[in-house]
């Protein structure tokens, strides 16, 4: 069934069809919609669920991972300053292994206060452990807002999606809705493999010494890894269930082109458009968009990035004083060739604090990139009026 | 817990890996959790001594069978309390700090009503003796029935035609409708207790002959006359004894005031007088010598009397009544507020040169009522509000109780079954000694609710169906209660007619709450001090150290390691924390 809805009530139906047991949320623009909706449904009944009302973002994380730790399936949603006071309770989410599901709104962090899309929040955040999807359209976060349960549930680890403020969060898309009897195929109840028990009490969370903690942080890595090739196979077995995958990296019209633009979030629709005009005119440029920030899908991007001369990577984030974080991660990820030539990847940061990131600037990139001598591994600028 | 744990091997997750029960965390503590019920403040407050709380929470569990077994313990007629009296329960409430009080007196009434629908079990006699009633008022009604209902024979004895004392003769249809007063005196009798009407005890049959009749003697005559004005003119023809007006129009009958009637005083006779003369036409006027703050009636009585129509004039006190055979007006004197007095409110103190005249065709009579001491037995001992009596009820005289509005009892319906119920532990107790038994207990302090409260005879009878954990008579205050656990929802208010209705005739003015409204406000009780079992501090223990226990709650100190936790977020102040070792 398809219905016309906003990306942020794309997530509260995600949540509902996941038949989520508990949800503890703050509100913030632009994510509020999302909890609004979940209270409605809670209230109503379409939800059975436990709807926390906290009195800040440290505490609705706090409350998702006592709920986790109990056994039941929790789910919060938050935005940029939001995210920023979870971070201790990030960490201990997933140290903890809870695998408490959360949707980011983007948005840029203040001071200039700044309500709109920017990838800073959530990428401030790559070192805490949390799986990390970044969605282009509304379609994509419902789908990913269900997988995302059965990826954290099956690794032990908590997931993020990942979403771009007002150009997702409050624009109204058609979003096909899945049958509640196949997503319960698809994501059956939580069987919690640790988990509370006042019958055979244990301490959550105590002191590890030297002599452990480093095992217990083995296992977290391997976990990662773990989830990068489940998060594969729960793409095809929804591709059987509902017809759609996404891939933690796709490729688009990337054939034997020599320059490859790379996305993530809305631009890549944006750049689509574009690839798709340039094709025309004959210009061999192709699209790579990252859905998947940790684990960083390193094999798949350099298997999607051999064979091009020049890799223009857009990164609506900055991170100060080095440049935009996903150029920098791919750069990582192409070190070393195995013999191979690797591409020349030109960073280039654009659309913060919620710029419009149009096709003439996509456009000037490609030309800025072709034109270009060598990036001399120095990001770019677009779109900046100085 | 999967393998993982116990099979040496580091889990990937930070979880103990034997169980945390080996750590006594009690030991930590310094301070430590006593679960004990208190009491509220509305058991204090009630002069009959009902377990109110214990029967609102009853209701609140959807156990109202019990609920009403629990109120019948010890109030015989909540079906008349629940209309007259001045719930002072209310005024205790601790929810009138937090919106509005509980209407008790609302859902009394709504309970009482449907006690009247039920039909009385006799008791089995489990107590022998032959108990004589003089009076047939609310205390009398209450010692009566609760002697009956420990199993002895009672006589009623009344001087008037029909049984009902005060109730009858002075509290006006509107409030208390004939109805409702006679079906609950028939439910009365229904417990075995048998009446003697038309019979005036110490005239008609002497206090010799009575007193050796009986095992044991109650006395409740109650108050009967008017105070008198003292002030010249009161011989005039149209001024009358308030009381004695009222229990004319209660009869049925209907005198003729003309068109001005003044009322003198500031208490319920008053207010009684003043709403019943409306009822016949008359226009109004009531004169205090007081301000409204000091007037002794239920305000709730002043604001009805107010919306019919009387008027009020506060500090004026009557001088000289006028006129050559009836009266034609009255000779007033304006007032001003000085020290207070012996009751504590400030006297009045008269204006010089300040009269005026205020032309009535009726001047009713209503500044209180005086025990008629002529017709006690010889030999009963007086103190200076009335028959001395002990805590229980016991007179000078052996066998002979006393209660009610001939004591120093305070003059309300709900004090003089209070009284009763005093009387009726003290004879069962002074009886249950002449049999040579063994009385356990009986210090009239232990049976209070509260140090101030009233006696409890279920405490007496040591048959309490609430089970109490290590009760403590000390009433909870405001501050005690945990608000955060509650809604602001305002109070329930009983319908009443309009005022039109109200003036034109004597049908019932508060139509009160139905059923099902009654049971709802009893869930906005707070339940203080008394532990409802709301599962809160189970709930919120850090160390489940709390566990169900029976009908309550058991502290694992083993484990408790004192963080307060449950004391503070007990809704009802039935947890408190207390030094270890104290």
């Amino acid at each position: 069934m398809k219905k016309v809805m906003v990306g942020n009530h794309a997530v509260s139906w995600g949540v509902r069809l996941a038949r989520t047991e508990v949800i503890a949320a703050y509100p913030i623009t632009p994510q509020t919609q999302v909890v609004e909706e979940l209270a409605e449904m809670c209230s109503d009944g379409r939800l059975e669920a436990r709807f926390i009302k906290v009195e800040s973002e440290h505490s609705a994380m706090a409350a998702c991972i006592g709920a986790s730790a109990a056994g039941a399936r929790a789910f919060t949603a938050t935005s940029s300053q939001g995210l920023a006071l979870m971070h201790e309770m990030l960490h201990w989410a997933a140290n903890g292994r809870h695998p408490v599901v959360m949707a980011n709104v983007n948005r840029a962090l203040g001071p200039g206060w700044n309500i709109w899309t920017d990838q800073i929040d959530s990428l401030s955040q790559r070192d805490t452990g949390w799986i990390q999807l970044y969605c282009e359209n509304n379609q994509e976060v419902l789908d990913t807002t269900v997988m995302a349960f059965r990826l954290a549930e099956a690794v032990d680890l908590p997931v993020m999606i990942v979403l771009d403020a007002f150009y997702l969060s409050h624009t109204a898309e058609p979003v096909d809705v899945p049958e509640q009897e196949a997503v319960d195929a698809f994501l059956p109840r939580r069987e919690a493999r640790y988990k509370l028990d006042v019958r055979d009490p244990r301490t959550f969370g105590g002191l590890v010494r030297p002599d452990s903690y480093m095992e217990m942080k083995w296992h977290l890595q391997k976990s990662m890894d773990q989830a990068l090739q489940l998060f594969d196979e729960i793409e095809e077995e929804w591709l059987l269930r509902f017809g759609r995958r996404y891939g933690a990296v796709e490729s688009y019209r990337a054939d034997d082109a020599q320059l490859l633009l790379v996305t993530s979030g809305t631009i890549t629709s944006t750049a689509r458009h574009v690839v798709d005009v340039l094709r025309e005119r004959g210009e061999s440029v192709g699209l790579v968009k990252v859905k998947m920030f940790r684990p960083f899908p390193v094999s798949s991007l350099r298997h999607a990035l051999a064979g091009a001369e020049r890799v223009a990577v857009l990164d609506r984030n900055l991170s100060a004083g080095r440049g935009g974080i996903f150029a920098e991660e791919i750069r990582s990820a192409l070190y070393h060739g195995n013999g191979r030539a690797t591409p020349d990847v030109f960073g280039f940061v654009l659309g913060l604090g919620g710029r419009d990131v149009t096709p003439a600037l996509i456009e000037e990139i490609v030309q800025r990139t072709k034109s270009a001598p060598t990036s001399g591994r120095r990001d770019l600028w677009a779109g900046v009026n100085l | 817990m999967p393998d993982s744990l116990t099979a040496g091997r580091v889990p990937p997750v930070a979880v103990s890996t034997t169980s945390t029960l080996v750590t006594k965390t009690g030991a930590w503590k310094y301070i430590q959790p006593v679960y004990r019920d208190r009491v509220a403040p509305c058991n204090e407050a009630c002069p009959v001594g009902i377990d109110v709380e214990g029967y609102l929470n009853l209701i609140r569990e959807g156990r109202t069978a019990q609920a009403l077994d629990l109120l019948l313990r010890e109030n015989p007629m909540p079906a008349i309390t629940g209309r007259v009296c001045h719930h002072p329960c209310e005024a205790s409430c601790n929810r009138r700090c937090f919106d509005e009080a509980v209407a008790v007196h609302e859902i009394e009434r709504s309970m009482g009503d449907l006690a009247l629908e039920t039909t009385p079990r006799r008791m089995p006699g489990t107590r022998v003796g032959k108990i004589g009633i003089v009076g047939s008022g609310p205390a009398a009604l209450s010692c009566a029935y609760h002697l009956a209902r420990l199993g002895y024979a009672v006589i009623v004895h009344e001087a008037a035609a029909e049984p009902g004392g005060m109730l009858r003769l002075g509290i006006p249809e509107y409030r208390l409708p004939r109805v409702v007063l006679n079906r609950q005196i028939e439910w009365i009798a229904a417990h075995g207790v048998e009446f003697v009407c038309g019979v005036r005890v110490g005239t008609d049959i002497p206090w010799r002959d009575f007193l050796s009749r009986f095992d044991a003697v109650f006395v409740a005559i109650g108050a009967m006359r008017s105070r008198p004005l003292g002030i010249p003119g009161e011989q005039l023809e149209g001024v009358r004894p308030g009381l004695e007006f009222l229990a004319e129009v209660n009869r049925g009958e209907r005198p003729k005031l003309g068109a001005r009637v003044v009322v003198v005083g500031g208490g319920n006779t008053a207010m009684d007088c003043a709403r019943t003369a409306v009822r016949l036409g008359s226009d109004v006027t009531v004169l205090y010598r007081r301000t409204r703050a000091e007037m002794p009636a239920i305000a709730a009585e002043v604001e009805e009397a107010e919306r019919e129509g009387v008027r009020f004039t506060f500090l004026v006190a009557p001088a000289l009544l006028r006129g050559t055979d009836r009266v034609k007006s009255v000779e007033c004197q304006l007032m001003r507020l000085g020290e207070p007095d012996a009751s504590g409110r400030r006297a009045p103190v008269p204006i010089e040169g300040s009269r005026f005249r205020l032309p009535a065709d009726t001047v009713l009579t209503a500044i209180g009522e005086l025990p008629d001491f002529r017709s006690l037995p010889t030999g009963m001992d007086l103190d200076q509000s009335g028959v001395a009596t002990d805590q229980l009820g016991a007179t000078s005289l052996a066998a002979v109780f006393a209660g009610g509005d001939l004591t120093r009892d305070p003059r309300s319906v709900a004090h003089a079954i209070g009284a009763g119920k005093r009387a009726a532990i003290g004879i069962d107790r002074h009886l249950l000694r002449a049999g040579g038994l063994a009385v356990n207990g009986g210090d009239p302090d232990e049976l209070r609710y509260g140090p101030r409260g009233n006696l409890s005879i279920t405490r007496w009878r040591g048959d309490d169906p609430v089970s109490r954990h290590a009760p403590l008579n000390e009433v909870v205050t405001f501050g005690d209660i945990n608000t955060s656990q509650f809604v602001h929802r305002p109070r329930a208010i009983g319908q009443r007619v309009a005022v039109e209705i109200a003036r034109a005739g004597f049908d019932e003015v508060n139509v009160g709450l139905s059923q099902d409204e009654a049971y709802e406000e009893a869930g906005r009780c707070f339940n203080c001090a008394v532990c409802n079992r709301c599962d809160l501090c189970l709930i919120l223990c850090p160390d489940i150290a709390i566990t169900r226990d029976g009908d309550g709650y058991a502290v694992n100190l083993d484990y408790c390691k004192g963080c307060g936790v449950c004391a503070a977020e007990c809704p009802r102040g039935a947890i408190t924390m207390t030094k270890v070792g104290e």
